[in-house]
């Protein structure tokens, strides 16, 4: 056995109406060495989610009343969408397809090789870390850009489009020394050197909506 | 045509037959037959005579008689004295069988005959030819001239065999003889001689003397005469009396043409043909194929064919009319037979394929169902093994483990039993079913696939209910498709609405309901009176057979299935099976405690 003990923080989520089924992967994952929690049901699950749960959900396919892709889609719109790792019994192809457009981590059958699954978990645990720390960051940006005022944000918006300051400045009818005045105070406040800096940081911060370099004027 | 016997004389019969059927042939029915027995051989005193002769003057007087025939037999004067006293100037043409009886062969005035000669070295050779190993040949005869003249002539045929013993019993009462031939040795045989009167004077009649000796010999006993055949004799060379009673027909139509009777010489036939009785020759254990070409074997008791040919051929004729029609019908009943086994057996095939392909809508969902315990043992075998590598294994872990392994191997087990009963090829059973069990499993069955489509599946089930007999199978088949069709026809209605009742109660008379109801969009009213019936489906895939074949299977089991719409709010499929009665209670059964 080549199981790796991860020795990371994080904890296997299952999620299957067959009982039998649920505790045999709770027992594998266990004797693996990862933190385990089991769920009968989907909602069971969903009514006990926190933001501070990591790790990721292994969750059946076919269920009564919520289903796993239905699942995935109340985990995306939560505060903490977590990696989903869809098992089912059977290869259902259409249903593949949608959980793998919407964002599934692995499709895997219950009979799917230990490595497979366990690997899965893995990528499933890194994605996680990984978009924890995304969304820590952008909640940190998001914390910054609020401390700008409506003018700062105005001055930016049109900074990070890479308009002169004269043209700012006409555009928001206010003095161009002004513009200048709202480019220094925001560029301290956010903690950035140059504007290449600070437009990839809106970008991080989807301040705008979208990317500003595909913002059409 | 006046008989010295009576009219039971065998050999008297054919002759007489013979003769009037050579005389028709010329006359047809304008020939009037009328017969007269003397019976003298019962009645043989002279009073007698006179009374025959009396009666016939009384019963004739004024009736024209165009010819006399006599058939004499000892008694000539029933030739030369009769005739001439009742009916003077009527030709008289006689028949008589030996030769040696007739007075004078000369022809009297108004009188002919025709006589036989006795063929003495035929019989003798007869003998010969049946029975070769014969050493001995006993002769029984009489005593008086006529009798002395034949064994005469037999004396001098005898001559002719060479190294045959000739015994010639004549001195011997007759009344001894049955006793003498109940004990001759094998290889004798005896023939029997004319005896008109014996040593001590007695007469006697031929015939019947022929069946004394011949019931009491020990040995085979021939005969010269024809007339005597019949008696027990085996028999002889005799002249044929068919043929005698010919030529007689033949005399007799001569002198009816005009002929004078004393210008026709008495004919004497002497051509004799071997004539045998059957049943004498069955008695001996002589070979038909011994006997020479041209023998006559009489006394043969005809077949059914021939006693019976005209009846037996209508009957067959009736008999193969009857066994055709017979034949025709049960033909056709086979035929129809054989059609309604193939119905059956096509019905059996496409319930079959409809139940394959219902599977086939279910396969998905029951390979799901396999997995799962299939997934669960592997996942649990897999923890046990890592489990089992490290330090100090935790062994009550382990033994949780392999009792769960066990305990899905049956589930997975249990799938595929479910599985296999409906594919199964296989002739109906009919067992006694609880319906509750059979929805319950039916419902077990589908409920992979109704969760995959999220259909919520209720069954209201009577607790108590009578037994159905029926094919758990067929009836399972039903079950399944109603509920798919049911899940199907919710496709387009939100999920959170999808219901599927299957309900199960006991009706009127004891009967069994089954009701499955939907949710889902219904049946058009113009497609209702047809959802029954084959090829007939709503359904893009659909095979439309689903419903036709249900029907099928519950009007098999004494049972009717409908369809009715709820309204708004889906259909509701009904089939209805006979209940049985219920049984008596297993407490009923036991004795009363005392």
């Amino acid at each position: 056995m080549t199981a790796t003990p991860p020795n990371r923080s994080g904890t296997v989520f299952i999620v299957d109406d067959d009982t039998s089924f649920l505790q045999s992967v709770s027992r594998l994952l266990r004797a693996v060495g990862y933190t385990v929690q089991g769920f009968v049901s989907a909602q069971e699950f969903l009514d006990r989610l926190v933001p501070e749960m990591s790790g990721c959900v292994v969750t059946d396919l076919q269920m009564p009343g919520m289903n796993g892709l239905e699942l995935q889609e109340a985990l995306r719109r939560s505060a903490n969408p977590l990696p989903v790792i869809f098992l089912t019994g059977q290869g259902d192809i259409p249903a593949t397809v949608n959980a793998m457009r919407s964002g599934a981590e692995d499709f895997l059958t219950k009979r799917a090789p230990k490595e497979e699954l366990l690997a899965a978990v893995e990528r499933a645990f890194d994605r996680d870390a990984q978009e924890r720390h995304r969304r820590e960051r952008l909640r940190d940006l998001r914390r910054r850009f609020d401390e700008l005022s409506e003018r700062e944000l105005e001055v930016l918006e049109q900074v990070v489009q890479g308009r002169m300051n004269k043209l700012i400045a006409a555009d928001l009818n206010i003095n161009e020394r002004t513009v200048k005045l709202h480019r220094t105070n925001l560029t301290r406040k956010l903690g950035v050197q140059s504007v290449a800096e600070l437009t990839r940081l809106v970008d991080e911060a989807r301040l705008f909506g979208s990317p500003s370099g595909n913002r059409i004027n | 045509m006046i008989f010295n016997e009576s009219k039971d004389v065998p050999g008297n019969i054919v002759l007489e037959q013979a003769v009037r059927a050579e005389m028709q042939k010329i006359f047809a029915n304008r020939i009037e037959f009328l017969d007269e027995y003397l019976d003298a051989s019962h009645f043989s005193d002279k009073e007698h005579f006179r009374l025959f002769q009396d009666y016939l003057g009384e019963k004739y007087a004024g009736q024209k008689l165009d010819l006399i025939m006599v058939f004499p037999s000892r008694d000539y004067r029933l030739v030369t004295e009769l005739p001439d006293a009742l009916f003077p100037g009527v030709p008289v043409v006689f028949v008589a069988i030996n030769e040696m009886e007739v007075p004078e062969a000369k022809s009297k005035l108004g009188v002919t005959g025709i006589v036989q000669r006795f063929d003495l070295r035929g019989t003798l050779g007869l003998i010969m030819h049946l029975q070769p190993d014969t050493r001995r040949i006993v002769v029984i005869g009489g005593t008086s001239d006529v009798d002395r003249a034949t064994l005469g002539r037999i004396a001098e045929a005898s001559h002719a065999l060479e190294g045959i013993e000739f015994d010639f019993w004549t001195n011997r009462p007759i009344a001894e003889l049955p006793r003498a031939v109940g004990s001759l040795p094998e290889g004798t045989v005896v023939l029997l001689s004319t005896v008109v009167n014996d040593v001590n004077g007695q007469t006697f009649y031929m015939s019947q003397l022929a069946q004394t000796l011949a019931t009491a010999a020990s040995v085979p006993v021939y005969v010269l005469g024809g007339w005597v055949l019949g008696s027990g004799a085996v028999g002889g060379s005799v002249v044929d009396s068919d043929d005698l009673g010919t030529r007689a027909g033949q005399l007799a139509l001569r002198v009816l043409g005009g002929a004078k009777p004393e210008e026709l010489p008495i004919e004497v036939v002497t051509k004799g043909t071997p004539m045998v009785d059957w049943r004498a020759l069955r008695r001996w254990g002589i070979k038909e194929n011994r006997l020479p070409a041209g023998s006559v074997v009489r006394y043969r008791p005809q077949t059914l064919w021939e006693q019976h040919r005209d009846l037996i051929l209508i009957s067959l004729a009736v008999f193969l009319g009857q066994a055709v029609t017979i034949g025709g019908l049960l033909a056709q009943r086979r035929k129809r037979r054989w059609a309604e086994a193939e119905i059956l057996a096509q019905r059996m095939e496409l319930a079959h394929v409809a139940r394959v392909s219902t599977m086939g809508q279910l396969s998905s969902a029951l390979t799901h169902e396999l997995n799962q315990p299939l997934g669960a043992i592997l996942r649990n075998a897999e923890a046990a093994e890592i489990i089992l590598q490290s330090d100090q294994p935790n062994l009550e872990e382990v033994r949780a483990i392999l009792a769960d392994i066990r305990r899905d191997d049956k589930r997975a087990g249990d799938v595929i039993d479910r599985m296999r009963t409906l594919f199964k090829r296989r002739s109906l059973v009919s067992d006694r079913l609880a319906l509750r069990n059979l929805v319950e499993e039916t419902v077990a069955l589908v409920q992979p696939d109704a969760e995959a489509r999220q259909v919520k599946i209720s069954g209201q089930i009577s607790p108590l209910l009578p037994a159905v007999w029926g094919d758990r199978v067929q009836l399972q088949q039903v079950l399944l498709n109603l509920i798919l069709n049911g899940m199907d026809a919710m496709y387009a209605i939100p999920k959170s609405r999808r219901l599927l009742v299957v309900r199960v109660r006991e009706v009127k008379d004891g009967n069994v309901q089954v009701a499955v109801s939907d949710c889902g969009t219904g049946i058009a009213p113009d497609d209702a009176a047809h959802i029954f019936e084959p090829f007939f489906t709503t359904k893009p895939n659909g095979m439309g057979m689903g419903l036709a074949i249900s029907r099928t299977i519950i009007e098999a089991h004494g049972g009717n299935i409908q369809a009715e719409s709820n309204g708004q709010n889906g259909t509701t499929f009904t089939f209805t099976l006979p209940g049985m009665k219920p049984e008596k209670s297993k407490a009923g059964d036991l004795p009363t405690p005392h």
